[in-house]
């Protein structure tokens, strides 16, 4: 285990991320109303070693309850509406709502009208748009940051 | 393609007569001729030759096949939500995707002293995709669990009807981001099939260098999720650094880091000169060293691997009634890989990896998993002796069909596509996943283990749900 650390270790000098700016956090709920799974994929390599979010006090939490930020992936389906409704309306204010990948932005989407009802915008107020097919996690974490900061929020 | 229509009970023994003489199920679907309602079930030969047995429906319904092939299960489920057919003898036929039934239907009657029921999803704790399980629990054991997806159902099959096989490529790609190159080469060869397409050599290497890629970051990735499981945050990270190694790689290589838009109908678009192919080659050598020094920290670390035998169990035999596929089935102790006869991909002479402890639990899972990984940067290794160019398939000679089929090996096990065609537009698409071929053994293998292990046995099948809604 040590030889891992080691590595570990080695590995983040390597990469030599920049310091985040000031004490600050955003805590996240991710819900996936539909994707293909790989906006998944890229969101999960923001918590790895070379964009490691929670630097920057970007963390993903297990219930809406506790989160800032819904997240949400895939365009929404008809069958997960009802679930991202529920998430949503189960969050604290202030709540912004981030819609991650082109299919959450409404581009290119493919599949039956009747098994898709629409973008995220389509169903709840969307405030951080982060397009991409999918979009890499240097640009999730970035667009998240700039949330954050206060350059998107209306 | 040539595809008999017996009437019922001739399919039903001629499925009978096929799975007696060692052929295999390999997915059944719903498809239409005219105005006349058909089932095909695909079966595969011990040499991976496919043949279709069809049934014409009579009053929406065909004898069931479920009995004889446990594997068809989920198919049959999913015609009957989603094309209408009845299965006669399945009974109960309870809902698959049909999230309008009512609860009682699709779940399973649990009775006893003191049982309740769990449930979790489809919004699951982490970064995870959507899905429903139903576990029935006494205590901190499981009796059964009900899994219940297509929360993610786009409908992306029937959608694609009426379109061009070109365009059809994107709809059966779109089904998940993790196998995209899988899906893609499993459609271009069923629609190589249909209009008589061979493969070239060119084409065979550029095609099997792209799904290796394809499966060395999906293993990283895998080995990666079953530390996450255990919450043995050290291995996670070293593995997702190793994923993103992976994944960089394949957007030097192709400019995409899923690997998007590398593969076509009827041909290839990758194009590496010699520099390229020789980068490709050193970072994969990187990516070699690095991940099994990794592996050995993690063989060596007790209380990680001390947690991985004897839970989530599928003997071999459970194995092959529920038709599991991939390195799932491999850890069981069956030796089916496509990959050791696919003629029209570059793996001649491949022998799947085998382990000698296939025990076909969460630790024959993770070890095959990582030992499987070596024979993939051996192929990746052997194909990328030098630069690759664009190539197509070879045209004319092939007898065109009406319906083609491609199998190819996901990360995840077999997956089919068959296209059916009316003309130049597809009639019907049909793409059965590893995935989907799997969901079944992670409801059989959590049976009977304790609550707490279910993540661990759920990530070491790691299966993607969106390959299976579609």
């Amino acid at each position: 285990m040590l030889t891992l650390l080691r590595d570990l270790r080695r590995l983040r000098r390597q990469i030599a991320l920049p310091a985040p700016g000031r004490g600050r956090s955003l805590a996240l709920r991710h819900v996936d109303a539909g994707s293909c799974n790989g906006c998944e994929h890229e969101l999960t390599l923001v918590s790895g070693p070379y964009v490691d979010m929670a630097r920057f006090g970007l963390g993903v939490v297990a219930s809406p309850r506790h989160a800032d930020v819904l997240l949400v992936t895939g365009p929404v389906t008809t069958r997960m509406r009802e679930a991202l409704l529920i998430a949503y309306a189960a969050m604290p204010e202030p709540r912004r709502v981030a819609a991650l990948g082109d299919c959450a932005l409404g581009c290119g989407v493919l599949g039956l009208p009747g098994e898709i009802t629409g973008r995220v915008e389509d169903v709840l107020p969307v405030d951080l748009r982060i397009p991409g097919c999918p979009p890499t996690p240097e640009r999730i974490a970035s667009a998240l940051l700039e949330l954050i900061d206060g350059e998107h929020v209306p | 393609m040539e595809a008999p229509v017996h009437d019922g009970q001739g399919y039903r023994s001629a499925v009978a007569e096929a799975l007696a003489g060692g052929w295999r199920f390999g997915g059944l679907h719903a498809s239409a001729d005219g105005g006349r309602q058909l089932v095909r079930a695909l079966l595969v030969g011990e040499g991976g030759q496919v043949r279709l047995e069809t049934a014409a429906a009579e009053h929406a319904t065909v004898p069931t096949i479920v009995d004889l092939a446990p594997a068809a299960g989920w198919d049959e489920r999913e015609a009957h939500d989603l094309c209408g057919v009845g299965f006669d003898g399945h009974e109960p036929l309870r809902p698959l995707a049909d999230h309008a039934a009512a609860f009682g239907r699709w779940t399973t009657p649990v009775r006893g002293p003191d049982p309740y029921q769990l449930a979790v999803g489809p919004i699951h704790a982490g970064v995870i995709e959507s899905g429903h399980f139903r576990f029935h629990v006494v205590g901190d054991r499981i009796l059964h669990l009900d899994a219940r997806l297509f929360y993610k159902h786009r409908g992306l099959e029937r959608a694609a009807a009426g379109h061009t096989l070109e365009e059809g490529l994107a709809y059966a790609t779109r089904a998940c981001a993790a196998c995209w190159v899988t899906n893609a080469v499993a459609y271009a060869h069923a629609c190589e099939e249909l209009l008589g397409l061979a493969a070239t050599p060119e084409l065979a290497r550029a095609r099997t260098i792209l799904l290796e890629l394809e499966r060395v970051w999906n293993s990283l990735n895998d080995i990666g999720a079953v530390c996450a499981g255990v919450g043995l945050a050290a291995g996670n990270n070293r593995f997702a650094a190793l994923t993103e190694d992976a994944r960089r790689l394949n957007a030097r290589l192709t400019g995409h880091r899923f690997l998007f838009g590398s593969v076509a109908v009827g041909g290839s678009p990758l194009d590496l000169d010699a520099a390229a192919v020789a980068a490709a080659r050193a970072d994969l050598a990187r990516i070699r060293e690095d991940s099994a020094r990794a592996w050995r920290e993690l063989l060596f670390n007790a209380s990680f691997m001390d947690r991985m035998p004897d839970i989530g169990v599928v003997d071999s035999e459970a194995a092959l009634a529920l038709g599991v596929v991939g390195p799932a089935a491999r850890a069981s102790g069956i030796r089916a890989d496509v990959r050791s006869a696919s003629p029209r991909l570059a793996y001649e002479g491949f022998e799947p990896a085998a382990l000698r402890r296939a025990a076909g639990d969460v630790q024959a899972r993770l070890e095959q998993k990582a030992l499987e990984l070596l024979p993939c940067l051996d192929v990746l290794d052997r194909l990328l002796d030098g630069p690759v160019h664009p190539a197509a398939a070879a045209g004319g000679g092939g007898a065109t069909a009406a319906i083609g089929v491609g199998r190819v090996e996901s990360p995840r096990g077999a997956t089919s596509c068959i296209v059916e065609r009316d003309g130049g537009r597809i009639a019907r698409l049909r793409l059965r996943t590893g995935s989907y071929a799997n969901w079944p053994a992670v409801a059989f293998a959590a049976a009977d283990n304790l609550l707490p292990d279910f993540p661990l046995i759920n990530k070491s099948f790691e299966l993607c749900y969106a390959c299976a809604d579609r």
